[in-house]
């Protein structure tokens, strides 16, 4: 595309890579070629072996080489390192925090409603990282209401209620009365509660056009507590049938709250609470450096291999996809936790698995209909190969959700649960 | 003048149509299109009342092949057709004879008590139609077709939809072409073509943002925005264009342009004179129209588009009269808008002495193609809003390179004395001001965030490093050195030259002394290396 003023820099990258690697190796002494593939993730992780270690010479020589052979514009591997290094260096000098201020105020500034239109729907254009979720909640949801005519679907979320046409045209197609929706979204990223209001007045022409009778609230839940929301404030009523839909919702809450935010869901009495989330573990691992960085690493590096294959290489939109991980990045790997109190951009991901069990104690699993089953499956078809549907191996109860997978590995959980 | 006129129904038409297209494209299925539609159809069912009213249960309208043949199986929906079987077999078989009587009408009702069709009066008049109105209303839908999981209850529809299952494309109003159902369908909600379809209708609501890509020549002129819309070429776009164009958009404007004035009008058309100074209704309604088509057709963001539609507006203020005339002579160039505007102005220029003089904007007139720019590069110019711009839409400028600009923001940000470059960044965690003043700072801002590369070099270095990807290794080095002597000091030290100064050889050699002296990780050595 345009953007060709970039090419340079990749050149150099590249020239600069190649030079590197050659005197790594001169310096590596012992050491074999690095795999060409892996060199990315093998000196970052040196680096943070290193930091724990408080090795210091090793530090500024790995810092100093990743410098070299990283570059926001190269290769995915190039791209990692480059955030990777941003990270381990804010935590080398205990900038975490300042430096993830910086980015999230820099993405404020140039944050706006074509911006984040544009990022968002071209990402469900290439990959199905988020229509899967859109999707596999959406049959649950409209499986859950059949029949019932006064809907309130509690989206936390910030996805920008991009799930939501196609959910409107099925309520407008389906075969009884034409039932009322009201949609209370409760934003909880700051930057998303800024184009909230272009949002919500397409929904509502959108709806107008369905012939959906409909309803939408906006609720900033971005730095408080979402366990502080109560009912009066998400206008739950008695007449209606409630869902509560989580998209990436339950990572951004204090790994301390979140057992009290899935006891407000279930005060609400919902009819079912659809649960999303990305398969990936930074909380379990969070007293030990090494062991986060490395899952942080592994979930980051399939994520940018993932968007290689999925954009051009010169795509806006990826970049800035991959400048919002890097934020994500720095969160996890150089910010104390005690830092982000009340915040609402914690990034202690859990696996499936995990959130399982805290959700278990309050919820019942419902198993994905084999129609929606169906559903995610066709529209995992329209998308390039590499994209399938798994479900949990190791859990023996089959309605533990569904899996998103990228070459074989899991990606994003999907799940249905009723109180 | 009567051809004018028609043109102009013409006109009103094909917006319809074009509306029409909007809400239906959806597709085999009534999708989004027949909710809205929902208007008066034809009501299907409206019997003979003489009819005899048949009403099966469910399970007999459903029972296909209910005539089972003893022999082999084979069943048939009638027992007529089963005795015509019966006979291949030579077995005694038996059609039933006529009734003496004329046949009575049968229609049929639909056995499901919520449905139009259970009343009598809504019967269907064959058996087929009832089951499969039925199947599709009121069954289940069974048949799923494997590439896109769309079910249906009738075998038929089923069948139908697997021949174009995957061929057909949705094509939105703004030009982009899906082949999938559901991403039209997002697409569609969040699309512009349906905010400024909306907006028509309710004027009163805001102002839609169009997305950057779609011609910018639509801020311009209405009409041909509109006729985009609607394929067929577009009658000669004379004034009465705009004027139709504004109906939708509503109002009394709208009344005024079209009842009395529009012969005036077309007859100012053909005599291609201005006629502005005897006919102030005229005057009133074109300004009318031209606001209306600003706020419908508002592109930029939020903060640029009071500019753009400044421009827009003293645009088409302008030339309103000569814009018939023009465009007659050059219908075919109604997207190419600069070369359209740059006519429109020279014409203007040479009509300037009939032109209301609080009409004119003098440079603009001196110099029509930065007038057209500065609304395609409205906040570029006023740099309150996005860099958005930059970013997604493809210059119609392409000067100014994302580079080029993010330097003249490092000068901006270098050249503003005391600016604090981390400050600029919202390091100390205040929030960039937009307010005036913070020109520099902001500029810097964004262009770091957007065109430079954010993060650690610019961070820790200014932008200079952003120019010479080598001299990042002079920015670790220091890093290096500073961390390699052991104390934090000289890393701060960083930090705090850095805020100071954009020097990035001063900061570098403040780590040189803080870090205490060169490694054999050496800038000048690596940099050889």
């Amino acid at each position: 595309m345009e953007r060709t003023h970039l090419s340079p820099f990749t050149n150099n990258q590249t020239t600069s890579k190649g030079q590197s690697i050659q005197t790594y190796t001169d310096t590596g002494g012992g050491e074999t070629c690095p795999d060409d593939d892996k060199w990315a993730s093998r000196l970052l992780r040196e680096c943070a072996q290193a930091l724990s270690e408080k090795d210091s010479g090793k530090i500024n020589h790995l810092l100093w080489m990743l410098n070299e052979l990283s570059s926001p514009y190269g290769d995915c591997h190039q791209k990692l390192a480059y955030y990777f290094l941003q990270a381990l260096f804010c935590k080398a000098t205990e900038s975490g925090q300042r430096c993830y201020k910086t980015l999230v105020s820099v993405a404020d500034k140039s944050h706006c409603f074509d911006s984040a239109r544009k990022l968002i729907l071209k990402f469900q254009e290439v990959s199905p990282w988020t229509t899967f979720g859109h999707v596999a909640s959406n049959g649950a949801i409209l499986e859950a209401f059949d029949g019932e005519t006064k809907l309130h679907i509690i989206d936390i979320s910030n996805t920008l209620c991009t799930q939501w046409p196609t959910l409107l045209e099925a309520l407008a197609t389906r075969s009884d009365e034409t039932p009322s929706l009201k949609l209370t979204v409760v934003v909880t990223a700051s930057l998303v509660s800024s184009v909230m209001k272009e949002i919500t007045q397409r929904m509502d022409k959108f709806a107008r056009l369905m012939g959906v009778p409909f309803e939408i609230k906006v609720i900033n839940g971005s730095n408080r507590p979402l366990g502080d929301l109560t009912k009066e404030e998400l206008g739950v009523h008695e007449d209606e049938v409630i869902a509560v839909n989580c998209i990436g919702a339950l990572k951004r809450v204090e790994v301390e709250e979140r057992g009290d935010v899935i006891r407000l869901f279930s005060s609400l009495k919902p009819r079912v609470v659809t649960i999303v989330e990305e398969e990936a573990d930074f909380t379990s691992s969070r007293g030990d450096f090494v062991k986060c960085f490395e899952d942080c690493l592994r979930y980051y590096t399939l994520y940018f291999e993932m968007l290689e294959e999925s954009f051009t290489p010169t795509s806006n939109e990826r970049l800035m996809l991959e400048r919002e991980c890097s934020r994500s990045i720095i969160r996890v790997i150089s910010c104390d936790d005690k830092e982000n109190i009340g915040s609402g951009d914690c990034e202690r991901r859990e696996k499936g698995n995990q959130w399982c069990e805290r959700l278990k104690e309050i919820f019942a699993p419902v198993g994905f209909s084999d129609d929606v089953v169906d559903d995610v499956k066709a529209l995992l078809r329209r998308y390039r190969s590499g994209w399938s549907l798994v479900h949990d191996q190791t859990n023996s109860n089959k309605d533990s959700g569904i899996y998103l997978a990228w070459k074989e590995e899991p990606v994003v959980w999907a799940s249905a649960w009723k109180p | 003048m009567t051809t004018d006129l028609d043109n102009s129904s013409a006109v009103n038409e094909s917006t319809v149509s074009g509306e029409a297209s909007i809400s239906s494209p959806g597709n085999q299925t009534a999708g989004p299109s027949e909710k809205p539609a929902k208007r008066k159809r034809n009501l299907a069912g409206m019997p003979d009342p003489d009819a005899e009213v048949i009403a099966l249960s469910p399970t007999t309208l459903m029972a296909t092949n209910r005539f089972v043949c003893e022999i082999c199986s084979k069943g048939f929906q009638r027992d007529q057709n089963l005795q015509l079987h019966r006979r291949g077999h030579n077995l005694p078989w038996k059609l039933k004879q006529r009734t003496s009587k004329e046949i009575r009408k049968r229609v049929y009702v639909c056995p499901e008590p919520s449905c139009v069709h259970h009343d009598p009066s809504r019967a269907l008049g064959d058996l087929t139609g009832i089951k499969k109105h039925f199947c599709r209303k009121h069954g289940e839908k069974k048949w799923k077709c494997d590439q896109c999981s769309k079910k249906y209850a009738v075998q038929s529809d089923y069948k139908a939809h697997l021949k174009i299952c995957g061929t057909r494309e949705y094509k939105c109003d703004c030009g982009t072409l899906f082949s999938r159902r559901d991403s039209f369908i997002t697409h569609r909600a969040f699309c512009d073509a349906l905010a400024v379809e909306t907006a028509k209708s309710q004027p009163e609501d805001e102002s839609p943002k169009k997305d950057q890509q779609p011609k910018p020549q639509s801020v311009e002129s209405t009409p041909q925005s509109t006729s985009t819309a609607s394929p067929p070429p577009p009658p000669p776009p004379t004034i009465t264009t705009t004027a139709t164009i504004a109906p939708p958009v509503t109002s009394s404007v709208l009344c005024i342009v079209k009842s009395p004035d529009l012969p005036e009008i077309s007859n100012s058309n053909q005599d291609s004179r201005p006629v502005l100074d005897n006919s102030p209704p005229v005057m009133a309604a074109v300004t009318g129209s031209c606001t209306v088509s600003c706020t419908s057709t508002n592109t930029g963001s939020t903060s640029s588009s009071v500019f753009a539609s400044l421009f827009a507006s003293s645009k088409i203020l302008q030339p309103p009269p000569q814009q018939q005339q023009q465009q007659q002579q050059q219908q075919p160039q109604i997207q190419q808008q600069t070369i359209g505007f740059k006519d429109l102005i020279r014409s203007m220029n040479v009509n300037q002495s009939t032109q209301p003089p609080d009409l004119t904007l003098p440079s603009s007139s001196q110099e029509p193609i930065s007038l057209c720019l500065s609304t395609n590069q409205g906040s570029s110019i006023f740099r309150t809003a996005g860099p958005e711009l930059r970013q997604y839409a493809p210059p119609p400028q392409p000067t100014m390179s994302a580079t080029a600009l993010l330097q003249k923001a490092a000068q901006m940000g270098a050249s503003a004395s005391g600016a604090s470059l981390l400050r600029g960044y919202g390091l100390d965690g205040g929030r960039l001001d937009d307010g005036d003043g913070g020109g520099a700072t902001i500029g810097l801002g964004l262009g770091v965030g957007y065109d430079g590369r954010s993060g650690l070099e610019e961070l820790m270095m200014g932008n200079p490093s952003v120019y010479g990807p080598k001299h990042t290794t002079l920015d670790f080095l220091g890093l290096g050195m500073a961390a390699g002597g052991g104390t934090t000091n000289g890393l701060s030290a960083l930090m705090t030259s850095i805020g100071g100064s954009l020097d990035v050889t001063r900061a570098v050699s403040s780590f040189g002394r803080g870090g205490g002296g060169g490694s054999e990780f050496g800038g000048k050595d690596m940099g050889k290396q």
